[in-house]
Order: structure tokens, then sequence, then C-alpha cells
């Protein structure tokens, strides 16, 4: 069985966009990640935006742009069996850090649910699960290296096992993320960028995120 | 190629050792008791599943202690790939350093606890966390029982931790989960969980090497099945199709249909609605047919993260002596557990299988099928 890229949705510090649909936002001066909620990167209202913590908002933005790349409609009422894995440097550690100080802060008698909450490594998928209606596997995978390609690693497995018939995976950090949309090739009309072996050896070989953004366009390029 | 179990273990509030926690949960006495860990007068409860023994912010981490326990003498092949589940990790690392301004909160970082567990284990086939909310530890038995039937490894030892902190018991705490009392899983006056800690480790092998090195097999990993609520942050979803999807997946998976399933492992935490959410899903699955279901948590309490292994575990122990242990401290079943649950063993009927399920915060659900 061959697994396929459907879409990629990317965000750096220059700006946001999605590969195989080529839409693509520079940021201007005094733009960034916080100003994208005035961008429609949303199909639905999401509920609650505000609360999240940066990682969840940047997981949201990321998987929200590969749905839109890979030609998903999403739907409060249309619940998916897509999965979703993902990964990054830390953690939840600066959400850990911002939990435990307001605790300290409180005397060390009170603490808030709103900020604990975060501090799952697992949270900002999860986050992204309920908003775009994702019923498939959810999970955090790190690694102490090549933590991206192990995400692409375990949501392969997933489709192969049959846990779900397509997977997101990828990785956020505060300032970058990329989202695959991931599933079995099925021939025929489905638009495809590549298959997951040669996306694997494009992220073998990137040294980091905006090289390896290049080479997807680059590659969606030359396919047309 | 099918996964089977071929060691296990784990180091609970029972005391070290599977056989510890299998023999105090027949027994039907509690492992709950008070936290002296560190102070508990602003919380909405003051016990817990505590490991006694460990010492806090001194020397290594609570889980690394943990583990120095579990692995003493184990022999694990070198080979092995590892997957750690966790949700918190050396959590009270970063304690001590923005308490105590002693080492790095970096520290701890999940990340960083691979290599450690793996010097310990003794492998050196590489590792990876998995960290899916208090459904880790099942998602990781899971994950390594799909690199076995793919045929992408023959060998996997999952390890499964966490422990009590004062970020953790203020966290749950904080969402007015706690029971003041020893948790009652399923019963009409529950009134909430209690957290506890325990580490727990399984070598997951292709039943073609088990039976090449003459290992012997525990148990064999037929099916699983994960899935979301994609419904709500904190609570379950009240039409529980979340863990429908899950067990359904697992039954498929493994090949089997309701009927063949002899006894459940639930989740079981005592709280209200994951209980009530729990017995909704067994009964539109098992239209309503009662096997015998148990929770493990009033014994040991939620051991978060390594809830899903350390109860995948003691499902084995059930299904070798066909008994299913024990509710430990359930007095008066609720209405929709009545018939299911028992405050005392039940028989497990010959040539049926356990089902293992467990669910976790943003809706995460998991359902194990063993043999």
């Amino acid at each position: 069985m061959t697994i396929s890229v459907r879409g990629i949705g990317w965000l750096t510090q220059e700006g946001c966009g999605c590969i195989r649909s080529e839409l693509r936002h520079e940021y201007e001066t005094g733009e960034g990640a916080h100003t994208l909620t005035k961008k429609n990167i949303f199909s639905h209202p999401f509920k609650n935006f505000g609360r999240l913590d940066m990682m969840s908002k940047m997981t949201a933005y990321g998987v929200s742009l590969a749905l839109q790349d890979g030609g998903i409609e999403y739907s409060p009422l249309r619940k998916q069996d897509i999965g979703i894995v993902g990964t990054n440097a830390e953690g939840s550690l600066q959400s850990d850090i911002v939990y435990f100080r307001d605790y300290l802060a409180g005397g060390r008698t009170l603490s808030r649910g709103n900020l604990f909450i975060y501090t799952l490594p697992s949270s900002p998928l999860g986050e992204a699960a309920i908003h775009f209606g994702l019923l498939g596997p959810v999970a955090y995978v790190a690694k102490e290296n090549h933590a991206l390609t192990a995400v692409l690693d375990m949501a392969e497995e997933m489709i192969l096992a049959d846990e779900a018939p397509a997977m997101i995976a990828g990785t956020a950090e505060a300032e970058e993320a990329i989202f695959f949309v991931l599933a079995r090739d099925q021939g025929g009309n489905q638009p495809v960028l590549c298959d997951l072996e040669e996306a694997r050896a494009q992220v073998e070989t990137s040294p980091d995120l905006s090289g390896l953004i290049q080479k997807f366009l680059r590659m969606a390029e030359r396919k047309g | 190629m099918k996964p089977v179990v071929v060691m296990a273990d784990m180091v609970t509030p029972y005391g070290r050792g599977t056989e510890a926690c299998w023999q105090g949960l027949l027994g039907g006495k509690s492992a709950i008791s008070r936290v002296n860990r560190f102070k508990t007068g602003a919380f909405h409860s003051d016990v817990a599943g505590i490991i006694n023994g460990l010492r806090y912010h001194e020397g290594a981490s609570l889980v690394m202690q943990m583990m120095e326990m579990l692995f003493e003498g184990v022999v694990i092949p070198e080979d092995a790939k590892l997957l750690l589940a966790t949700t918190k990790g050396e959590i009270d690392l970063l304690e001590q350093s923005m308490l105590e301004q002693r080492g790095d909160s970096a520290d701890a970082v999940v990340s960083r606890l691979i290599s450690k567990v793996a010097g310990l284990a003794g492998t050196k086939g590489g590792g990876l966390v998995i960290s899916a909310a208090c459904t880790s530890s099942a998602a990781a038995a899971a994950q390594a029982a799909a690199m076995v039937r793919t045929g992408h490894a023959d060998c996997v030892l999952v390890v499964a931790c966490d422990s009590i902190t004062e970020f953790i018991f203020s966290g749950f705490s904080s969402l007015m989960a706690l029971d003041k009392q020893p948790a009652r899983p399923f019963d009409r006056n529950r009134a909430g969980l209690n957290v506890g800690e325990a580490a727990a480790y399984a070598l997951i092998m292709s039943d073609e090497r088990a039976v090449r090195e003459d290992r012997p097999v525990l148990g064999i990993m037929e099916g699983w099945g994960l899935s979301n609520d994609a419904n709500h942050m904190t609570g379950p979803s009240r039409e529980s199709e979340g863990l429908i999807l899950a067990v359904s997946k697992a039954l498929t998976s493994a090949g089997i249909g309701p009927d063949n399933v002899g006894f459940i492992s639930a989740h079981g935490t005592g709280t209200i609605f994951n209980d009530q959410m729990e017995m909704r899903a067994f009964r539109t699955v098992f239209q309503h047919r009662e096997r015998p279901v148990y929770s493990i948590k009033g014994g040991i309490g939620h051991t978060m993260g390594a809830a899903g292994l350390v109860e995948m575990i003691i499902a084995l122990c059930a299904l070798r002596e066909r008994k299913a242990p024990s509710t430990v401290n359930l007095k008066d079943p609720d209405d929709d557990a009545r018939g299911w649950v028992s405050d005392h063993q039940q028989p497990v009927r010959e040539q049926t299988l356990a089902l293992v399920t467990n669910a976790g915060f943003s809706g995460v659900n998991t359902a194990l099928v063993l043999a």
C-alpha cells in the first residue's frame, strides 16, 4: 500500500501558506502569527481561540492550512475519521512554566485549570482535533532528534494498521509549524503532492523548516 | 505476525511487582494513602496512590527512582525499540528549578527522559516518547503492536511512568476532579478520582521471535483502536461515540465480535462523567448483555500516563486466572453499572478475550483486545 501526501500547510517567521495550492502570504511589517486570526485561516469560527496557548494556536493554523491544501473540507457538524500526531522540541515546557509560576504567585494555594490543561504535550493536538472534528488517534511524539521523521513514521504505521484512513502529522513551535495530510493512495483523481517516501527523504535532508518548505514548493512547481 | 507480550512488570502503590498489585486488587484492599510529600491543605483532597520510599526533590526524579526499581536485575534485548509513555515525566525537576533555583527547568522536557530510560533498560534500538494524556501507555502499547504486526519491528519495549508532585496534584485539584476519599469507580456515591503514581514495562515481540527465543507468552495483543471525541478538552462526550468508535476499531482489528469479550478492564476513574460515559459505551457495544467490568483505580488511583499499561498487565493476570478482580471501594453500584461491576471477584468465561479501555483529556480514547 502506498501512502501519499495530499497537502502541506506551513508557517514561518516570514509568512504562511500551502504547498500544492500555492497559497502564500508574506507578513508585512507588524504582522506575524499573532495577527493571523484576521486572515480567515479557519473556514468556521474557532470557539474561544483567544484562550489557547501559543503552541495550540500554531498547531491550529498549521492544520487548517494543511487541510485546505489537501482539499479536505471540515465542519463542526460533520466529524471525520482522521487522526493527528505531532511533535516539537520542548513539549509543553513553556506552558508548564506559565502554570507553575502562576500557582507560586498565588501563594501555592490556588491554581488555574485553564492553564493546567495546556501542560500536556498533546493538548495543542487535542484542541485541533476538537475544532476540526477529527475522530482518529491523537498523540504527541518526541525524540531526541529527527522527531519530524518519527511523526511521519508513526502516522504511516497508524494508516497501515487501519487505525485511521488519513492522518495529519507535523510539528509546531512558537514561531513556525508544518503539517502534512497523509492518506492511502487510492489512485484515480485524488490530487497528491508526492508519496510518503519522497516526503520523508526531503525531511531527512533539510536542515531547517524554511529550506524544507522551499524544497516542497519547488516539487509542487515541477509537478504542475 | 502476531504481537505477543513476553515480559512485563510494574511498580505501583501496592509495591514492587505485578503480583503485589494483582494480589492487592484480589484482596479488595485500597493502597490509597495520605499525601505527605507536600502540603495539601489548600487542595480538595489529601489522598493519593503513593509509592512508599520515594525521595521527593532529593537526587533523582521520582520517575527515575521508580525506573531503577522496575529494571533492577531485568535483562531486555538490546535491539528492542523503546516507546516511553508519560504525561509529565520528570516534572519534579521543573518544580525544583522554580522553587529552589536548582537545575534547569528544561531538564523536565519529556524527550530528555528517553536516553535515561534506555540506559537503565539496556536498549540501544532508539526511542520515542508517546504522550496522549491518560491514554499514553495504552496508545504506546497499540503502536508497539502495530509495529510488530506490520513487520517494522520484532521487539518493542513499552515503558510507562508518571508520578505525583505538587504541580500535578494542584492541577487536578483546580479542575475539581479529586475525591476526598479513596476513589469509588462506578459507585452511586462516587465523587471524583485520586491521582496515583506507577511505572511499568511490557516487552512486545513478534510471535515468531518469541518462539525462536523460547520465551513464555504472557498474552497476545489481538487488536486495538484509538479515537478522539472531538468534543471537549476536559469532559468526555455525553454520547460516548468516541469510546464506541475505539472499541469498534479494536474488535475489528482483532477480527472478533462483542460476544467474544469475556470481561472489561475499564478506565473507571471515579468521576461522574467518565464512568457514565464508559457504561453508556459498553451498553451500546454489547447491547446490554452483561459481563464483568472492573476498575483498578480504587486500589492504586489514576496513574495517568502509566494507567493503560498497568491495566493491560493486570488484565493479562485476569485472563491467566480466568477471574476479574473486584472494583475496590465499590459499595453501591450506580444504576447503569449494576450487574456489570462487582465488589467481589467474578469468573471469566473460558475462550473469551479481555477488553481494556482508557480515556483522557482532549477526548482521547483507546481500546485494547487481549488474549
